[in-house]
């Protein structure tokens, strides 16, 4: 499955504001997204700002970002993008 | 049916007063927004549940059916790192509607030169789930609006 390692580099990590543009250029795609802290976290569903704000992603940690299915690497390449600002 | 309790005291002046574009488009979700009153405050739960996610400046208390609600007490002060808030219950509590989460003060948060208003946001709320949204003075514990 097509996925994405991002480290997210803002000082308040994906919350608020990074968390509800993430969530809005999730909820576009067509297709399943899910994002999981690496290593080994469980995935949550990337269109579900709830879920994303109990991730709770840190600046500096890693996530992965994965979907499948006609324009997930364009889906994944935004999602990263968006992740991976600071 | 959820029914939303003001988390402070205030006006309710909608999202759309929210100087940050995040909240005031709605991207976070559908609610509503309180310009709390200046004095120092205790900052409640707005439903009954479990506290998801505790920071100083805002919080996510999850109700038994999995809906979320989230408060976000001034804007910008995740900034503060915590700086005049005072944490009154810890993160995975169960509260009850109205029990106090955070103490802090608006009018400290405003004389660092940030906005004290606090969205109050229903997370993945469907278009047009919240309604009866409280307009003008509340106080805690009132009736904020209802998520269907």
């Amino acid at each position: 499955m097509p996925e994405r390692k991002v480290t997210v580099v803002a000082e308040v990590g994906l919350h608020a504001r990074p968390a509800a543009t993430f969530v809005r250029a999730a909820t576009k795609a067509p297709m399943d997204v899910t994002v999981a802290k690496v290593p080994g976290g469980d995935p949550i569903n990337a269109k579900s700002i709830l879920q994303i704000l109990a991730l709770d992603v840190r600046q500096d940690e890693t996530i992965v970002i994965k979907a499948e299915g006609k324009g997930a690497d364009e889906v994944l390449d935004e999602l990263a993008k968006i992740a991976g600002s600071p | 049916m959820t029914t939303v309790l003001a988390p402070v005291e205030g006006a309710a002046v909608g999202l759309a007063a929210v100087p940050d574009p995040v909240f005031s488009a709605g991207m976070v979700g559908p609610g509503t927004a309180i310009d709390p009153l200046r004095e120092p405050g205790m900052a409640v739960a707005p439903i009954a549940g479990k506290i998801m996610k505790l920071h100083p400046h805002a919080y996510v208390i999850v109700g038994d059916d999995g809906r979320g609600v989230l408060v976000h007490l001034g804007i910008d002060t995740v900034q503060l790192k915590g700086e005049g808030f005072t944490l009154l219950a810890a993160e995975g509590d169960r509260v009850r509607a109205g029990q106090p989460v955070v103490a802090w003060d608006p009018s400290v948060v405003e004389a660092g030169g940030r906005s004290p208003v606090c969205p109050v946001v229903a997370l993945d709320a469907v278009a047009g789930s919240v309604w009866g949204v409280a307009a003008g003075t509340v106080h805690v514990g009132d009736e904020l609006f209802r998520w269907h």
